[in-house]
């Protein structure tokens, strides 16, 4: 890659609040995982997730992995892990496809959320995305698609910034290389 | 706000209550700061100009784009149903709730459901509505409703919250803000898993996809889409986009403009029906009409349904910093809320804050739809005038008076002599008199008490013109001089000062004496018959003085004759011409001095260096882009600017908005003025609008009679004279 955009991405991703951390492999994903994920934690099947064995990974290093349906984790399971689709630099943006709902519930619920991005797919910016935007929409098959940058945040009580309102109030990108440069799949 | 309050009393009780208002001065500075930050290295210009077109295409092609729409959402299972007015679209909620047997409904922020008064109107069949926004959660646990487009309990303190919440509880919560928003989250996750509806509203219809699409913050509205069975999304029909690259753009302004984000936290894009615990969720999109049809319709005003709800325009306003979205707004607030106000409720509804826009076009500035709102604002204020008058010291004073240019000039003429018993001598500066007190009859105290206000010129500039010796030699040009009332009659040394000033780079000015009020007072107060007369007789008069250049030293006036001339009279062929003939070659006097002659690069070499400050008048920067140039010319003219802060916040003048429909506001928004001025230690502001030196020297003579208010022509005659 000619320009900067791994580096412009973390730039954007932490000054709205995300953690982010450059990995160097899955393994150490999964270390540094296991060692932040506090109680409950919900893992959405999905290709990679299944490519990788991410759950039998997460349960190995004594993450508590949800083994049940995602509505009866509880209202505030602990955290949630999912790969992403793509990422926008200038915004500091991760893009997951969250047609599933185990998705959307393992990204929504929780406390964290852990979401690992293979820096290939980091697009220059927000209009870059338009094109794969337009390919996840083609067909007519029902579609969530969900841009999330940085923390849950609110400033409705006058006007301060505070973090975790609805939903994750701590969001952890973990940067792992040659996961995948399919930006359709997560 | 109480229906048995009149909207006068709103405004004094807004103003007496100097909290709200307080922090909503320090939210509109660090928005400035913020936006600024969220722009850096963007040509909003560009943007701006961009999402206007997209905006605009829409509006043209709006039903095949409504019927893309419809047949994409329906392919990927959503039920669309189309809402001429919104109490259809509060039936079908409440049919389909029925059919579900669902008793609550979570909701995340819908401004249009607020203009539906939807919760009012479910609980009337015993339907809940959670509010889950923490927002609008305050507010819907306050009976209120939103007093700001992005921020709907923007005007509350976490005093008042904590007691909202305590009750609602039923245990103390103490009244810190993270405790308070953790409260808001655990007790409303309740909600999402109980409901049996989630209720959202739409940033875009994508005609393409047949998707929608949620820009927020908080979270909610995606546990709303995602947790109940039932997907109910809730949207005005000028939410359509064409495609998802169009949407893309909107997503690059709203949040920049909004709140200074690049991005909020979540951007939800969702299309039909997706899957809910183990089935599939049913999604219905009620599309609402409710007045936006006329508004499209509507020539003069349709650019307002450009608008991507950023809430921009309240966040800059001097009158909204002042009393608030309550007082200055209906379910929609502040500059827009005027129009869509007009629009979606009814004009009688919009009548009074039709009058309550000072015209400082601040907001014009941050638009990002670039909607003209100060020129539709006038539209309206012109119908409200046509249906409900404009009261009867206007009618007088324009219709009766101004529209007759001797007799107005002679009854100026004859007030500067009766004015003699009400005046005194301003210590300040002896030569002119100031007015002490008004007689009471006439206007209240609460006109002078907080300032100076100026006496009549025992000679004004028309009279003293003949008089001027002009030192030319063969004239490199003849510039015509459209004088303006605020010189003519208050500040007559101002005309003195500009004659000195083109005479020393050897131009000749002109003073065709036909000319008269450019008509702006006449137009804001909604009167453009007046307007109309006034600018047939002033192009008459320049057309025939056939000079290469008109000047004016009033911004207001420049904007009269540049734009306003030209507008009111181009429905009539032998006039429109000769209109934009003047326009062309009309400019401020600054801008002439600098662009035209290059005043600066040829003023250099002066002695003494003085302190001043510089206040920038609406009409100037925001209406004709001129701020740098007096600031060249005055630099190069031997004085050094420090900045005040918010140089080009509005002064509060507006003409007869100061003195006539608005003087408790004006007051407040001088007050602030007065306030950076004396900040910046400086005992000079200089200005180039005659409205704003009534305004200034009157409040600053007050607050501080040291300080010397004046017009930048002035100190370049003094500078001239020097050398």
């Amino acid at each position: 890659m000619t320009d900067n955009r791994v580096e412009r991405f973390i730039e954007s991703a932490k000054r709205v609040g995300a953690t982010v951390e450059k990995t160097e492999n899955l393994e150490e994903a999964v270390k540094y995982i296991a060692d932040k994920a506090k109680g409950t934690t919900l893992v959405p099947v999905t290709p990679l997730v299944i490519r990788y064995g991410l759950k039998a990974l997460l349960q190995n290093a004594g993450v508590e992995v949800l083994n049940k349906q995602f509505r009866d984790g509880g209202q505030f399971p602990g955290a949630g892990v999912t790969f992403s689709n793509f990422a926008m630099a200038d915004t500091g943006t991760v893009v997951l496809e969250s047609t599933d709902e185990n998705i959307r519930l393992a990204t929504t619920l929780p406390e964290r959320h852990f979401i690992i991005v293979d820096p290939a797919t980091i697009l220059v910016d927000n209009l870059a995305a338009a094109a794969p935007m337009n390919a996840l929409h083609e067909g007519n098959a029902p579609k969530f698609i969900a841009y999330i940058t940085g923390p849950s945040r609110t400033a409705d009580i006058e006007r301060v910034l505070t973090i975790g309102c609805h939903g994750p109030r701590e969001l952890y990108i973990l940067l792992v290389e040659n996961i995948s440069s399919d930006l359709m799949e997560n | 706000m109480a229906t048995d309050m009149t909207y006068k009393q709103s405004v004094d009780i807004a103003i007496g209550n100097p909290k709200l208002s307080k922090a909503l001065h320090l939210f509109g500075d660090a928005y400035l700061i913020a936006r600024e930050n969220a722009f850096r290295g963007l040509n909003f210009e560009e943007m701006r100009t961009e999402l206007a077109a997209i905006k605009d295409e829409v509006r043209v092609r709006r039903k095949e784009l409504l019927a893309d729409f419809i047949k994409n959402a329906e392919a990927a299972g959503s039920k669309v149903f189309i809402a001429k007015d919104t109490k259809e679209a509060n039936e079908y909620v409440i049919r389909l709730a029925k059919e579900k047997k669902a008793t609550l409904i979570a909701k995340s922020k819908s401004m249009v459901s607020e203009e539906a008064h939807l919760n009012k109107a479910l609980a009337e069949h015993g339907i809940r509505a959670a509010e889950t926004d923490l927002g609008e959660w305050i507010i819907q646990l306050a009976g209120q409703r939103p007093s700001h487009m992005v921020m709907p309990a923007i005007h509350m303190f976490k005093e008042e919250v904590s007691e909202l919440f305590s009750k609602e509880a039923g245990k103390h919560l103490p009244a810190e803000i993270k405790a308070l928003v953790d409260h808001a989250r655990e007790r409303l996750r309740k909600e999402y898993f109980n409901a049996d509806i989630g209720l959202t509203g739409a940033n875009f219809l994508i005609a393409e996809t047949g998707g929608i699409g949620l820009v927020t913050n908080e979270g909610n509205a995606r546990l709303c889409a995602t947790l109940p069975k039932v997907h109910v999304v809730f949207a005005g029909i000028h939410k359509l986009v064409r495609n998802i690259e169009d949407a893309i753009k909107i997503t690059q302004l709203l949040p920049r403009n909004a709140t200074g984000q690049l991005l909020t936290s979540y951007v939800t894009w969702i299309r039909g029906g997706v899957s809910a615990d183990g089935g599939q969720k049913e999604q219905h999109i009620v599309l609402i009409d409710g007045g936006r049809e006329a508004l499209y319709e509507s020539k003069a005003c349709q650019d307002a349904l450009r608008c991507i709800q950023c809430g921009a325009c309240a966040n800059v306003c001097p009158v909204y910093q002042t009393v608030g979205g309550h007082v200055f707004g209906s379910i929609y607030i502040s500059a827009i809320g005027i129009i869509l106000t007009a629009f979606y409720e009814g004009l009688d509804k919009a009548k009074e804050i039709t009058r309550a826009c000072i015209g400082c076009r601040s907001c014009v500035a941050v638009c990002p739809a670039k909607i003209d709102l100060e020129e539709i604002i006038l539209h309206l204020r012109n119908e409200v005038t046509k249906i409900y008058g404009m009261g009867a010291i206007k009618n007088v004073a324009f219709k009766a008076v101004m529209k007759n240019r001797s007799l107005f000039h002679s009854m100026v003429r004859a007030a500067s002599k009766l004015q003699r018993p009400v005046t005194e001598k301003n210590a300040d500066d002896p030569g002119r008199r100031i007015i002490r007190h008004l007689p009471l009859h006439f206007m209240s105290r609460d006109y002078t008490e907080w300032r100076n206000l100026p006496a009549i010129a025992e000679k004004p500039f028309r009279d003293q013109f003949d008089s001027i010796v002009q030192k030319v030699d063969k004239p490199i040009c003849r510039v015509g001089f459209f004088v303006g009332c605020g010189a003519d009659f208050v500040y007559p040394e101002v005309g003195v000062s500009l004659t000195k000033v083109l005479n020393s780079f050897n131009v000749e000015a002109v003073f065709p004496k036909t000319q008269n009020c450019c008509g702006i007072p006449a137009l804001y107060a909604g009167d453009t018959e007046t307007g109309e007369f006034l600018a047939k007789q002033n192009v008459e008069a320049f057309t025939e003085a056939q000079v290469d250049y008109i000047l004016c030293i009033c911004p207001t006036c420049t904007m009269a004759v540049k734009r306003d001339f030209v507008n009111r009279l181009a429905d009539q062929p032998q006039w429109a011409a000769k209109a934009v003939a003047l326009s062309l070659k009309t400019m401020d006097a600054s801008a002439f001095l600098e662009n035209v002659l290059g005043a600066s690069a040829k003023m250099r070499a002066v002695r003494s260096v003085k302190e001043i400050t510089y206040h920038d008048s609406c009409h100037l920067k925001r209406g004709s882009n001129v701020w740098t140039e007096p600031r060249a010319l005055l630099e190069s003219s031997g004085h050094r600017i420090a900045e005040m802060k918010n140089s080009d916040r509005c002064c509060g003048f507006g003409g007869t908005y100061s003195f006539l429909s608005h003087p408790q506001i004006s007051k407040q928004i001088t007050r602030d003025k007065v306030e950076t001025i004396q900040a910046t230690g400086v005992k000079t502001v200089a200005t180039d609008c005659p409205g704003c030196m009534i305004m200034l020297k009157g409040a600053v003579g007050k607050a501080d009679p040291t300080i010397r208010c004046v017009h930048t022509m002035e100190l370049l005659a003094e500078t001239l004279e020097q050398k």
